[in-house]
């Protein structure tokens, strides 16, 4: 009987220590990941972080643990549940990317690179511009890239046609590069998708040679309070050169999967991020070839050229082993290495003269017209850093939608875009600004 | 990220459920016979008591105690993190009638519950009559109906995006229409409405199948005696007594409609252009992905009263017959 007791006692302590033991966060040499990396650019991420646990890794007692949480919106949406339950099982880095900055600039629990004391002098200008707050620099541009427009080479080839400059010369070539059979149905579009925030960033940033979506430089000197595509007409702009190019009837307004109707030929063009060439490339499989181009300017006037998007590694520990792993990250190594298995920018200015990185763009032009449109943009064309970043995104393709296809009159389409992003971000100002 | 959605989700019709069935007053009445205990009460009665305890118990803390809170803070300016900003009064019911995406997301969920009701009904109903009497092959049909129940739901809705997936799709190979059946929202919808069924379809076919086959075998017999028909027995004999099933599952299929969200995250995300997000799906993005509690609170507490007077009137249907 008192065997029994003492048995029941001894197990009860040992499962309540196995339970605190799972809740516990990383010991100290380990570096927890949470990325967002699928798929080639998944495969490619692993390989790097294999490499350091092999070698830095092994030689400093380092291990560093990565897991895919998702898409980049769900790694926020993970990591700001994380924080609410309990700050000690945030992982010690997260990849996140521009839907993620207005919340994390105005969270308590991140890192910024200049209190973990990495030297970013090496780092892109303009990545470094994109991630760049009223704190600081939020966090270290890891993936950069930018939105590219893609062509069927091939195609624009035999109908001597070079890609477009502007949307209008996009509208005018349009019939050319669509397809109909004999009983008229399409079977090549122009274009496929419908534009969303990222897209808009570039078509509405570009105008006049800097406009913002939004008011504090697009929300990164401080929380965005007011709206400034609708007074400024930057919007309206848009649209009424988007919907030209659609009226030719040869614009498909599908919002899936649309690298795939790509590489099947069924469109001649799409825009997409730079990050996804190789991943495009692999698709279409040598059918036919493959080119990238400058994004269409909205009209002769949109000189501002794109942002950089992709992402960063936010830092939520301030250990030593956490920065020699981003340290690692950003190295001309593992960025050449990332750049020639994805289509990312590489953020290491080092590695522009390296003769490495110079013979591998010389063997891939494709990959080349990313950095240079960058290069040709105005540094201050930003991301949009909107609250309800998700929600806003399908509102903006439903905008678009009703204007192209359901005839909505353009001036209240804006107006109803206007509307919602405001309530947007009143209702973020609400929750957020009081506090400080 | 799923987890947090379905834990919300599940407590509404729980909350109901015990509301329903009185069981704040038997909390009143355990605490009442705590306090004048051991006096003169009766032994077995306390017994049944002590074994309720631990159900008591689940419920205040996993459903009463959040409903509380979601309602409380449905009044109140709440940030991020979960500080309480000040007091909102009707401000957020206000502002949230006043969202034209909340709105639209209404009209959505109307627009799946209804198709879904009539067709799952329906083809449950169907199933069921068809393989109700036992003989040597229904019990091949009857493990091809029970077999979505072995289905994963997040699995399944991707077998459902690779089947629907762009126009060059398995869906559009096997029909020969043109269809890109996710681009598009009516077919969007249908598609979902489609896995709608296909979720539901194993449950409500058994417990419909299970209700025919408890009809007693004499009756039947009787009346085939009499010389009543096929049909004739099946309208006014064995559908009567399975009526009251029927009513459990369509009030299953009603709740499972409203409160739809899991599928639409998996299969469409809401779209194309949130022609698809449902007000679970909706209350989802808001809550979780943009970390607006106040409006989470809001859509919780207008959810659970939505619900509270559904419940109550098809109990009220069902007492009146």
């Amino acid at each position: 009987m008192k065997i029994g007791k003492t048995l029941a006692a001894v197990l009860a302590m040992l499962l309540s220590a196995a339970l605190i033991h799972a809740g516990g966060s990383s010991e100290t040499g380990t570096v927890t990941i949470w990325h967002s990396n699928s798929g080639a650019v998944g495969n490619a991420f692993e390989e790097i972080i294999d490499e350091f646990n092999r070698t830095i890794g092994k030689e400093n007692g380092i291990t560093v643990e990565s897991i895919y949480q998702g898409a980049a919106n769900d790694v926020l949406t993970k990591v700001k549940a994380t924080a609410n339950a309990d700050i000690s099982s945030l992982p010690d880095i997260a990849q996140l990317d521009a839907t993620a900055a207005l919340d994390m600039m105005n969270s308590d629990y991140l890192i910024l690179p200049d209190e973990l004391g990495l030297d970013t002098s090496m780092i892109m200008p303009s990545a470094i511009e994109s991630l760049m707050s009223e704190r600081g620099l939020l966090a270290l541009p890891f993936n950069a890239s930018s939105l590219l427009f893609y062509y069927n080479r091939t195609l624009f080839d035999s109908l001597s046609l070079a890609p477009p400059e502007t949307l209008d010369d996009f509208t005018a070539i349009a019939p050319l590069l669509g397809e109909k059979d004999s009983s008229g149905r399409i079977t090549r579009y122009a274009f496929a998708g419908v534009p969303a925030t990222y897209e808009l960033c570039a078509f509405i940033g570009a105008q006049n040679g800097l406009s913002y979506l939004v008011d504090e430089e697009n929300g990164h000197l401080g929380t965005p309070r007011r709206v400034l595509f609708g007074e400024e007409g930057t919007f309206r702009n848009f649209l009424v050169h988007w919907k030209a190019l659609c009226d030719t009837g040869y614009v498909s307004n599908i919002t899936n999967d649309i690298s795939t109707e790509f590489a099947a030929g069924r469109t001649a063009t799409m825009l997409a991020s730079s990050s996804n060439l190789s991943t495009v490339m692999s698709k279409v499989g040598g059918r036919f070839e493959v080119g990238t181009a400058f994004v269409p300017k909205t009209d002769s006037a949109a000189t501002g050229g794109v942002n950089i998007g992709g992402g960063a590694m936010f830092a939520f520990s301030e250990r030593e082993d956490v920065k020699t792993v981003l340290g690692y990250l950003v190295s001309e190594e593992v960025q050449l290495e990332w750049a020639e298995k994805t289509g990312y920018m590489p953020v290491n200015t080092g590695l522009y003269d390296s003769p490495e990185y110079i013979a591998f763009l010389d063997s891939h032009p494709q990959f080349a017209v990313a950095m240079a449109q960058t290069e040709a943009s105005n540094p201050k064309v930003t991301g949009a850093w909107l609250p309800s970043a998700y929600q806003l995104y399908y509102s903006f393709q439903t905008e678009i939608r009703n204007v192209t296809e359901k005839g909505k009159d353009i001036d209240e389409a804006v107006a109803d875009m206007e509307a919602a992003v405001q309530k947007a971000l009143d209702d973020y100002a609400a929750q957020n600004l009081n506090q400080h | 990220m799923k987890r947090g959605n379905e834990a919300t989700n599940s407590h509404f019709p729980k909350a109901y459920y015990y509301l329903q069935r009185n069981y704040t007053l038997q909390c009143l009445k355990i605490a009442f016979i705590m306090v004048t205990l051991p006096s003169d009460m009766d032994r077995r009665e306390l017994k049944a008591y002590a074994f309720l305890l631990p159900s008591i118990l689940l419920a205040a803390v996993f459903a009463f105690y959040p409903l509380a809170r979601s309602i409380i803070g449905s009044f109140l300016t709440v940030s991020q993190s979960g500080r309480i900003l000040g007091i909102a009064g009707l401000g957020n019911y206000i502002s949230l009638l006043h969202d034209p995406a909340f709105i639209s997301s209404i009209g959505n969920t109307v627009a799946f519950t209804i198709p879904f009701l009539l067709l799952n009904t329906s083809i449950t109903l169907l199933a069921a009559a068809l393989t109700r009497k036992e003989t040597r092959g229904t019990s091949i049909a009857e493990s091809i109906f029970i077999a979505p129940l072995a289905f994963s739901l997040s699995a399944l809705a991707l077998i459902f995006r690779g089947i629907f997936r762009g126009s060059v799709s398995i869906a559009s190979r096997i029909t020969g229409l043109d269809i890109a059946w996710l681009e598009e929202p009516v077919s969007a919808m249908a598609v979902l409405v489609l896995m709608g069924v296909f979720l539901d379809f194993a449950l409500d076919y058994i417990l419909l199948l299970s209700s025919f086959r408890s009809i007693d075998r004499s009756i039947l017999e009787a009346a085939e005696i009499d010389g009543a028909s096929g049909s004739r027995i099946f309208l006014s004999i064995e559908l009567p007594a399975a009526a009251s099933m029927l009513h459990t599952t369509i009030f299953i299929a009603l709740k499972d409609a409203v409160l739809i969200s899991a599928p639409v995250m998996v299969l469409t995300g809401g779209g194309p252009f949130r022609s698809t997000e449902t007000v679970m799906y909706y209350y989802y993005l808001e809550a979780f992905r943009s970390g607006n509690r106040a409006v989470g609170t809001t859509i919780a507490t207008l959810m659970v009263l939505s619900s509270a007077v559904i419940m109550s009137l098809v109990m009220r249907r069902r007492r009146n017959g």
